[in-house]
């Protein structure tokens, strides 16, 4: 990975703008699809029910019917917007081979990032949870969460002993030994990092905005960026500390 | 798509300009894979240590096997294990190199009819295997190398279940055989003597190498040099004397060398034992044996007699046998491979009954009782006798593990014809070698690091073999290949096998102990029997103590000299026993003659020019290397190189496959047997005559002449005594140390100030350590041509000096004159790193501060920041930093080697400066370990490379802050003889050197000392 000079800041302001408004434009288009209602709505799946619930509770009127397979609490409806958000190719970040929503684990239900990063309080690197600790969990819950594509692929990688191939999204240069130890054990939050990563379905690098230098963020990741905190909390500026 | 409207069009436009924008603004995207189950003990980022055995040769010492993610990127010796202390040779560290070698064979393999190898599926495999042993009907044989005691047992009840007559055969090259033998005729106890030197004063080694090849040499190394610990007394009085004709390693580290003549040592060992025999029973001590028997055995052997035919003075031998009657554990050693001559059997029990007049028997010298000895390799005679089966056609099937006999064997013994006769040969190689070449089948084992196993090098110490590697390729347990073919013969042979697989077995033969703390602890480890009462029997006067009869053929003996790194040529294709110099020559990659100055001046040659040496059995050519440290009478060529087949092995590497890189010595001799039938390797005699042609060496360092540069120093005890009377530095070249003071080399906050204490008097030149911090910092091998240019990349080097030299300032470009000659022992090794200098040279000159000074001392190396306009090295009085000329990042390590990079040191890329940091990546890992337990690093606690495979423990690491430190103790308690390389240029290093002691005479060679 070469190292990003400050034009690149501003190709990934440009990125972003340009994805945002593209967004926009296809929401647009899902508002427009609401309009087109009148007959029975019969829910599909749970989610559906969940949806058509809501809509029925916007606009009384509405015909509704849900077959009592779909008429289940499980998966909730917050499970299924996260599932359905983290599998969106329109909003910024590669779609995960499962569609893991970090909101909806960290953020809703508040599962402490160190239960699945293990790792992070007593070696180098975070560690990612082996497919062993996904199931650990989700081999308990009920089958109708199988609607899920990704809870399905989930339960083939465990039927078949083979590991998910997630994309790294925090990537370091291999110059560079980072230890996750002694920043978790320095009580640093996770997502003074790592950004707001309890409310990302899909989980992306964030600008850095407590760090504004030149009306730019500074660039995640940048040596730059790692000093700034080092210099403010009088962390160790020796070179060796991190390359050798 | 015909009914697509305007909403769907909005809706896609939308999310295609997003997925767009969202893809342009991403980087190459790397994956993550966790485990499936990850494992309890697994922590990712945190190495997994296991204990295990190296099986590089038969000493068995223990490993720890460091693990990353389930994958080993590092062996290093186990502190338990009783053989080798933590410690490991250079061939223990570069073992590692075979599970990731590019040559590997990835699955089985069945000799075409155009006699390439093509591929075959194990079922495939097992079945022809079968079919081929059971039409063989008996007709079959094997031949082992040190395979365990469990898969050894094993082997042997298949090849029963065969009805194989004659069984297996252990064979490995150096066999040592004259050892068991000779037992059985001094003391009648048919067993190898292990020699336990821990506290022996005074060994006299009659050409065993114990510090390189013979027996246990990491074991053997760390007892002579814990017994010559200067600081006590009674290691300033222990005395070593090495007799042989060339100045070996061990030589080198001795303190009196007897150039006597090759195949003379048992009448030399026989005229001290006269002396001593008489020392001993004048002070009124037991002799070993009936003194009417010793005196009749010894009564030929007068001093001016042996002196006549060994050429030793009669003085020296007096001399020398009153002094080792006096020894309070004295040890005598008997010849290692390179005098293994037709009569060993006789010189090893000529040494034994030296060993036995002074009362060596029992306490340095243990005769083991025969039942509980260990499997011993197969005598050569024996050897032969298979050979002759095979030519006869008496061998259908032979199946091969180790050994590489046709490398190994001497050509006039036929194995390469006898091969050719044999119907179906199967070989169980991992690598390739010129036996497996030969092979109709291939089934490949499981390496070492793959397999499980175990070792019993002696009786007390049985050592488990545990795999930490998952195999890399479709390769199976030679146990396991062994179970399924005998299943797959039928009932008949799979009802005499034992059920489950190897792993079961090996867990039933070690019924009995906790299997499970055996792993943890590496084995079962009791103290070693001390054996039962033996006195020289009445046999040992039938033995004929004649000198050998050479092969004639010319006015050189051929001394065959086992290689410290090679061994007997099972090391030749790891990279990194190639690139590690000689300890003695420092020649790298190649092969060479060593031959006197005086003998080279006759033939008309110098350095370099090709030579062709010619026995009555084979012709080689090859560069004379000339040198003061040989007898005049010899040509010594180390063992090991000549191998036409494997990647570093040969010149495959360099695109020359099939071509030979380099001589094989054993290609000169006769294949013929000592008087008991065990293997004889000096034996010929050879002519040898300028070829005309000229070679350039591959030689780290080019005189041993270190021209009054005070970089290798060394004191006489008598100075030694002196300067520590007059209060630490009466010597002049050490007056640096005092006023330097290592606090001002590190900020005044930090506790740390990294420093070494590297004592020159334990250093044996072994060379362990460059090949472990090569392996631990990731450093790439260049190969011989750029060797040649000068671009080795090791971090660590030993430099080789012998005397002081001369300063010869201002006398031009002219060579300096080497200063070895025979008889001289003041042989300086001096490891030469990074410095981490407190006032270093490097830092000022760096542009762009790529390297600079840590707060706690070292010199740090950016390697991302460094922009290679190598000022720094140009700058670096000690040579120490080594520029990438060419790219060896990871994509340009040779598959699958990359996989055992060490994960926690940068690959440097090219264009850029590398360097010895005191492994910083063990000192962070230590650190955080500290942190997390809220403490200072502890001493001890971090270990470098170099450090932790030292068999002599010479190298001391820690913080010099810290006066209780080991590393301050050590500079402080050996003050007299502490210091700085290169101090006249005021770099302020942060490694203190301890000057050789010289017990010997006023050491020769002038100048200061």
């Amino acid at each position: 990975m070469s190292p990003r000079f400050s034009p690149s800041r501003l190709a990934f302001l440009v990125c972003l703008l340009v994805a945002i408004a593209g967004g926009a434009v296809g929401l647009v288009g899902l508002f427009a699809d609401r309009a087109v209602a009148g007959e029975t709505l019969i829910a599909g799946s749970v989610c559906e029910a969940h949806e058509l619930r809501a809509l029925q509770a916007e606009d009384p009127s509405l015909q509704i019917q849900i077959p009592p397979e779909f008429d289940s609490p499980w998966p909730s409806r917050e499970a299924c917007q996260s599932h359905a958000a983290a599998e969106d190719e329109s909003t910024p970040g590669p779609v995960q081979p499962i569609q893991f929503s970090h909101k909806h684990h960290a953020g809703l239900y508040q599962i402490d990032c160190q239960y699945c990063h293990s790792g992070t309080d007593r070696s180098p690197s975070a560690g990612v949870p082996s497919v062993g600790v996904c199931m650990g969990c989700h081999k308990q819950f009920p089958a109708s969460y199988d609607e899920f594509a990704g809870i399905r692929t989930l339960k083939e990688h465990a039927a078949a002993e083979t590991p998910i191939e997630w994309l790294q999204i925090y990537r370091l240069p291999e110059y560079v030994q980072f230890q996750h130890q002694a920043h978790v054990r320095k009580g640093i939050a996770c997502q003074s990092c790592h950004g707001p990563v309890e409310s990302m379905d899909k989980v992306i690098v964030t600008p850095d905005t407590k760090w504004w230098p030149w009306l730019l963020p500074t660039q995640k990741l940048e040596m730059g960026w790692c000093i700034q905190c080092h210099r403010a909390n009088g962390a160790s500026q020796d070179c060796v500390t991190c390359h050798y | 798509m015909a009914e697509l409207d305007r909403r769907d069009f909005l809706k896609l436009v939308g999310v295609s300009a997003g997925g767009a924008a969202a893809a342009g603004c991403s980087d190459h995207v790397e994956k993550l894979i966790p485990y499936v189950v990850q494992p309890e003990e697994i922590t990712p980022g945190v190495a997994v240590v296991y204990a295990s055995t190296c099986l590089e040769c038969p000493a068995g010492c223990g490993l720890h096997v460091r693990t990353r993610e389930s994958r080993p990127i590092k062996l290093e010796g186990n502190p338990e294990h009783p053989v080798n202390r933590g410690a490991l040779c250079a061939r223990g560290q570069a073992a590692i190199g075979r599970s990731y070698h590019p040559d590997r064979y990835t699955g089985p393999r069945l000799r075409g009819a155009g006699g390439a190898l093509e591929p075959i599926s194990w079922e495939q495999a097992t079945a022809l295997l079968a079919e081929k042993l059971g039409a063989a009907a008996g007709r079959v044989r094997a031949i082992s190398g040190a395979i365990g005691p469990t898969l050894g047992s094993l082997f042997d009840r298949f090849l029963a279940a065969q009805g194989s007559s004659g069984g297996r055969l252990y064979y490995e090259s150096f066999g040592f055989e004259a050892l068991r033998e000779a037992s059985r005729a001094v003391f009648g106890v048919g067993a190898r003597p292990i020699f336990d030197l821990e506290g022996a004063d005074f060994v006299i080694d009659f050409g065993a190498d114990p510090l390189e090849s013979w027996l246990s040499p990491v074991e053997h190394a760390r007892q002579i040099e814990a017994t010559r610990e200067v600081t006590a007394q009674a290691g300033r009085d222990a005395r070593l004397v090495y007799v042989g004709p060339r100045l070996s390693l061990t030589a080198g580290n001795a303190d009196e060398w007897l150039p006597a003549k090759p195949g003379s040592e048992g009448v030399l060992a026989l005229g001290i034992a006269r002396v001593a025999l008489r020392a001993v029973r004048a002070a009124g001590r037991p002799v070993g044996g009936d003194p009417a028997l010793l005196e009749g055995i010894l009564a030929g052997f007068d001093a001016e007699s042996v002196a006549s035919r060994t050429g030793v003075p009669a003085e020296t031998i007096e001399r020398i046998g009153r002094a080792f009657a006096q020894a309070k554990r004295p040890a005598a050693l008997p010849p290692g491979v390179a005098l293994t001559s037709r009569r060993a059997t006789a010189t090893t029990a000529a040494v034994l009954i030296l060993d036995a007049v002074v009362g060596a028997i029992g306490q340095t010298v243990l005769l083991p009782a025969e039942a509980s000895a260990t499997p011993e390799p197969a005598s050569f005679r024996d050897v032969l006798k298979l050979i002759d089966a095979m030519k006869s056609g008496d061998v259908a099937v032979l199946l091969l593990h180790g050994g590489n006999p046709v490398y190994s064997l001497p050509p006039g013994a036929g194995f390469v014809e006898a091969l050719d006769r044999v119907g179906f040969v199967v070989s169980f190689a991992s690598l390739p070698d010129e036996t497996s070449e030969k092979a109709h089948l291939i089934l490949p084992d499981n390496t070492p690091l793959e397999s499980w196993g175990d070792l019993a090098p002696r009786p007390g110490v049985r050592s488990l073999v545990q795999p930490t590697l998952r195999p890399l390729y479709d390769t199976q347990a030679l146990g396991d290949t062994l179970l399924q073919v005998g299943r797959a013969q039928g009932d008949s042979v799979a009802a005499q096998l034992p059920a489950g697989s190897f792993r079961t077995v090996l867990e039933a033969a070690w019924a009995g102990t906790d299997f499970r703390a055996a792993l943890g602890r590496g084995g079962v480890f009791e103290t070693t029997p001390r054996g039962g009462a033996v006195s020289v029997a009445a046999s040992a006067a039938r033995i004929d103590f004649k000198e050998p009869q050479f092969e004639d053929g010319g006015p050189y003996l051929v001394v065959p000299v086992p290689s410290a790194l090679l061994y007997d040529g099972r090391g030749a294709n790891l990279s990194w026993l190639q690139e590690t110099p000689d300890p003695v020559t420092k020649v790298a990659w190649q092969s060479w003659a060593e031959i006197s100055h005086e003998a080279a001046k006759a033939l008309g040659v110098g350095h370099g020019d090709v030579l062709a040496v010619e026995t009555g059995f084979g012709r080689v050519e090859v560069p004379a290397f000339p040198r003061g440290g040989i007898r005049d009478d010899v040509i010594a060529i180390a063992i090991g190189q000549g191998h036409q087949v494997g990647l570093y092995a040969s010149h495959a590497a360099e695109g020359r496959a099939g071509e030979a890189r380099g001589v094989n010595v054993i290609s000169l001799l006769p294949p013929l047997t000592d008087e008991t039938g065990g293997r004889a390797w000096l034996t010929a005699r050879a002519t040898v005559s300028a070829t005309g042609k000229h070679a350039r060496m591959a030689q780290l360092q080019h005189t041993d002449n270190q021209r009054g540069r005070q970089l290798a120093e060394a004191v006489t005890l008598a100075s030694l005594t002196h300067g520590e009377d007059a209060a630490h530095g009466g010597h002049a070249s050490h007056e640096i140390r005092r006023p330097y003071d290592p606090v001002n080399d590190s900020t005044p906050e930090s506790p740390y100030r990294w420093g070494m204490a590297i004592d020159l008097d334990r250093c044996t030149g072994c060379s362990a350590c460059m090949v472990a911090c090569s392996i631990e910092n990731n450093v790439p091998q260049v190969g011989e041509d750029l060797v040649l240019r000068g671009r080795s990349m090791s971090w660590l080097r030993i430099e080789r000096y012998v005397g002081a030299g001369e300063p010869e300032w201002g006398t031009g470009r002219k060579r300096p004159e080497d200063h070895e000659k025979l008889g001289l022992v003041d042989v300086r090794n001096l490891p030469m790193l990074c410095q981490q200098c407190g006032a270093a040279p490097c830092e000022p000159v760096c542009p762009v501060l790529a390297t600079y000074h840590t707060p706690e001392g070292l010199n740090g190396m950016i390697y991302n920041r460094c922009i290679g306009t190598r000022y720094c090295s140009n700058n670096c009085p000690y040579k120490v930093r080594r520029f990438n000329y060419f790219d060896y990042q990871i994509e340009s390590w040779p598959e699958p080697m990359r996989l055992m990079l060490n994960p926690d040191v940068s690959v440097r890329g090219q264009g850029v400066m590398e360097k010895c940091t005191f492994c910083v990546q063990r000192i962070e890992t230590a650190r955080q370990g500290a942190k997390n337990a809220g403490s200072q690093i502890a001493d001890g606690a971090v270990t470098p490379a170099c450090v932790q495979t030292c068999p002599t423990h010479a190298i001391e690491f820690g913080n010099l802050k810290d006066p209780k430190s080991a590393v301050s103790r050590r500079a402080e308690e050996n003050g007299a003889r502490a210091y700085h390389a290169l101090h006249m240029l005021n770099t302020r290093p942060g490694i203190s050197y301890l000057a050789k002691v010289n017990r010997g005479d006023e050491p020769e060679g002038g100048g200061h000392v």
